[in-house]
């Protein structure tokens, strides 16, 4: 009996969890410098700065108290013969924890409210809105045109060929400029993007851009952002939508103004 | 003590009586751990199975057409098969491993035992129990071989896709198999809380207040409430999906759902009000999967520091705090789906409120630690590694809480890093802890000492090694779910990142077949424990004999004097007080 638990309590372990503690510590950490978000390229920078505040705090946080736990395994390892503690409570220290975790927190929660209200305000007035469509496995754009309106559309028109749906009968989707997997926008530029599903949920992912929305059938939700750098980006679908989710794949074209008129223009003439 | 109270108060007893419709919350408890340890089996074959692919997209080995003709026809993996193996991973651990193994494995087997109980409240509501988790995980397990394979709508389940057959193989017979295995697990689940909460408020012993209950008691209890309150609205929830489902009704489908070539007829439904439903059921559900765990932490720490848990009273009313705030967070799964941006800052402040009393509970057990004497048991490293796997976790939690940070990494694979430390590594580490340190009161024996501790080490290094890089794929924008992540430019340079984790992951799968092995070679051949009380705790069920018969104590029960948690007491004698232990002003004046 008495052999059993000396067996048990061998303190090597002790060492090794201790040392197991610092170097996963180490490791995990350093990588941190390594593996950073998708390069910004919009007006949302201050999710970036709350993300790398958070980063920090839990960061110490989290070195704090694995080192503090890794040393106390290691100091407490092997003390059979040590005189033995039986201190169980004290009001004051969990006073103190519990308060100060909480004054950690306030800010964090703070800072949290104030962008999110910024990030879910109304947009600008002169944004410009283009409307995205989930499908399974495609996202289908639309450009309202010059007249700078949308035609109707209604779920009864939907067709394989008439895909959105659209009414024939309304002249404002006579020069809707209508596009499979693409997006050209010009920099700094409000743009809000009307989402919605035609089929199943899907989310319109932009990993550079920090925006994320889930687009749901009967639901029509919306994003809108200023790209701030010209550039190639990739639109992802973030919600699992089917067998096809991880080809859900589309393109985000952030052009200069000059570059997106020529741009523009060829397609009106192309439609 | 000899063998043989097995009988104790209930005559000779049939094989089937006594180890298949048996009432013995003991035996009960043993039928659920070796069903469990088979799903988990089930369930993890199926991730290794995902991280095949994700390690290697696309590869090609034309053996295992062999074992999978459809999902893995000429050697290659389709993308519907990937889509259920993650739905059905899913699936099986959370309710079928990690639920019925610390919760109704665990806690019926210790809630008799720890309060001072003949048996469970009600004994054959208790057989009903696990004979209704039984064929639940029958049924989700049938549901791989139907038309169509098992259920591909991810764990969560989401309409329309889980809601129309045509949107995804899986969503035909096989969803609607694991509907139901899901209402006969509720089912089971409820009879078990019932059993629980009553048990424990009114079958305590002489002497056991309810602050001198152990905290893995305190945990079961919450975990008994938080499962009634919380299941029946997934019950409600499942059963109105059946209905869009089969009877063509609509609860979550609007109208305008166009797919192949079809426009569905249904209308005035939401697909968010499934998403309520389910986390409404889901946030609690990782507090039931997390509070035995933690309770177990605490008292396996506790047994092997030789030191009063540490801050026992704020522990209890930590626990408490994280049960009733896991009511009203369920939001922040749903920051992004297009609810009102209202609810997500009422969501994120109630969320991060849920840091404060975690916190508490790490630093307790830090305050535990400081003068002990600790004895490197496996249960203790487990349970070390709970701690670890906790704050870790914990942190990330944070991240998610505040919606603005959140909108970034919804939905990628930091959040599949964030739960898998939180709650499926706390859950098991917990089972494993729990299995290690409360096997010889289960089995008289031990369990082989040198292969528990390997099986540590590779559990513990390959878990971080398997989760903590899935971080760095999240912050580079790594959406969950995806079959094959190279389909995107910017994620093409974490392939090595993805490889590495799979490689960890197939060595964290294997080490748990040393466990298995272990557990049932020492079932039998395991060293016999030699007292009733091996590892010198305190709490009442090492107050039993070393076989302990249906009824538990072959004469009275004993009384309770005091709280679980007296090692190193200045007014005793010896390094332990149990339970059952008079104090010393009563012993010296008897």
């Amino acid at each position: 009996m008495a052999e059993n638990i000396q067996a048990n309590r061998d303190a090597k372990h002790g060492m090794a969890l201790a040392v197991t503690l610092w170097a996963i510590v180490l490791v995990s950490v350093a990588f941190f410098f390594k593996y950073d978000l998708p390069e910004l390229a919009s007006n949302r920078q201050s999710q970036d700065t709350l993300y790398y505040a958070i980063l920090g705090v839990t960061g110490v946080a989290y070195i704090i108290v694995h080192c503090l736990f890794a040393f106390y395994i290691w100091k407490y390892r092997h003390r059979d013969d040590a005189e033995g503690s039986y201190w169980r409570d004290s009001h004051k220290l969990e006073v103190t924890w519990t308060i100060a975790t909480a004054v950690i927190l306030v800010p964090i929660v703070f800072a949290g409210l104030v962008i999110w209200e910024d990030v879910k305000a109304a947009p600008p007035e002169d944004v410009f809105t283009i409307e995205a469509v989930g499908a399974q496995f495609q996202w289908d754009m639309r450009y309202p045109g010059p007249d700078g309106e949308f035609g109707a559309w209604r779920p009864e028109l939907y067709t394989l060929e008439n895909y959105l749906g659209i009414d024939p009968d309304d002249p404002a989707g006579n020069d809707d400029l209508h596009l499979i997997n693409q997006i050209v926008l010009p920099v700094d530029q409000p743009v809000r993007i009307m989402l919605r599903s035609k089929d199943v949920q899907h989310a319109f992912f932009l990993p550079n851009f920090r925006v994320k929305q889930d687009v749901m059938p009967g639901i029509e939700t919306s994003v809108w952002f200023t790209p701030t750098k010209i550039g190639e980006y990739e639109i992802a679908c973030a919600e699992l939508c089917g067998l096809g989710h991880y080809r859900m794949r589309a393109f985000l074209s952030i052009r200069s103004q000059a570059d997106y008129d020529t741009w523009l223009t060829e397609q009106s003439q192309a439609n | 003590m000899s063998e043989g109270h097995d009988d104790h108060g209930h005559g000779k007893q049939s094989f089937i009586s006594k180890y298949i419709f048996s009432y013995d919350h003991k035996m009960i408890a043993k039928q659920y751990l070796t069903l469990v340890m088979f799903m988990a089996v089930v369930g993890g074959s199926l991730a290794m199975l995902v991280r095949l692919q994700l390690g290697w997209p696309g590869q090609h080995a034309q053996f295992w057409e062999t074992l999978f003709p459809a999902g893995m026809a000429s050697g290659v993996m389709t993308p519907e098969f990937y889509v259920m193996l993650f739905t059905m991973h899913g699936t099986i651990m959370v309710f079928f491993v990690l639920s019925l193994g610390p919760v109704s494995g665990f806690g019926n087997f210790l809630i008799p035992l720890q309060v001072g109980a003949r048996d469970m409240a009600f004994p054959f509501l208790n057989m009903m129990s696990f004979w209704t988790a039984f064929p639940g995980a029958i049924i989700i397990l049938i549901s791989f071989f139907v038309e169509g394979g098992a259920a591909a709508s991810g764990w969560t389940a989401y309409p329309p896709l889980s809601a129309i057959r045509s949107a995804i193989p899986g969503s035909a017979m096989g969803q609607t198999l694991w509907i139901v295995g899901m209402i006969f697990f509720i089912a089971s689940f409820t009879m078990g809380g019932l059993n629980f909460v009553v048990t424990i408020l009114n079958m305590r012993t002489k002497g056991l207040k309810m602050m001198r209950l152990p905290l893995t008691t305190w945990a079961q209890f919450l975990v008994g409430i938080l499962g009634l309150l919380a299941f029946p609205a997934l019950a409600a929830g499942s059963i109105l999906l059946l209905f869009d489902r089969g009877l063509g009704t609509s609860f979550y489908l609007p109208a305008g759902i166009f797919i192949g070539d079809t426009l569905f007829p249904h209308s005035g439904g939401s697909p968010l009000l499934w998403q309520h439903l389910f986390w409404f059921l889901g946030h609690p559900e990782v507090y039931i999967i997390m509070l035995p765990a933690l309770g177990f932490t605490s008292d396996i720490i506790s047994t092997f520091t030789r030191r009063p848990i540490f801050g026992y009273r704020s522990m209890v009313y930590a626990i408490v705090a994280i049960a009733m705030l896991s009511f009203v967070v369920w939001g922040h799964h749903m920051f992004v789906s297009g609810m009102s941006p209202f609810l997500g800052t009422a969501f994120t402040m109630t969320t991060l409120c849920i840091a404060v009393p975690s916190a508490v509970k790490v630093f307790n057990w830090l305050a535990t630690l400081w003068m002990a004497k600790i004895q490197f048991t496996t249960p203790m490293l487990f349970a070390l590694g709970i701690v670890s796997l906790f704050v870790t976790g914990g942190l990330t939690g944070i991240f998610l809480g505040t919606n603005v940070v959140d909108i970034q990494l919804h939905d990628t694979y930091f959040v599949v890093a964030h739960f898998h430390f939180i709650m499926a590594g706390a859950g098991l580490f917990g089972l494993l802890a729990a299995v290690y340190y409360w096997f010889p009161k289960m089995f008289g024996r031990h369990m082989n000492e040198r292969a528990s501790k390997v099986h540590f080490w590779f559990t513990f290094i390959a878990y971080y090694g398997v989760f903590f890089p899935m971080h760095y794929l999240g912050i580079a924008g790594m959406m969950r779910r995806i079959y094959d992540p190279n389909t995107y430019d910017y994620l093409k340079p974490f392939q090595n990142v993805n490889t590495f984790i799979s490689i960890s992951a197939f060595i964290l799968g294997l080490a748990q077949v040393i466990f298995l092995a272990n557990y049932f070679w020492s079932m039998v051949k395991g060293k016999k424990v030699e007292s009733e009380n091996p590892w010198h705790a305190n709490t009442l069920e090492w107050s039993t004999p070393i076989h302990p018969g249906h009824g538990n104590w072959p004469g009275e029960i004993p009384e309770v004097y005091r709280w679980p948690y007296d090692y190193q007491h200045p007014d005793e004698e010896g390094d332990h007080a149990p339970q059952w232990q008079p104090p010393a002003k009563v012993k010296a004046a008897k």
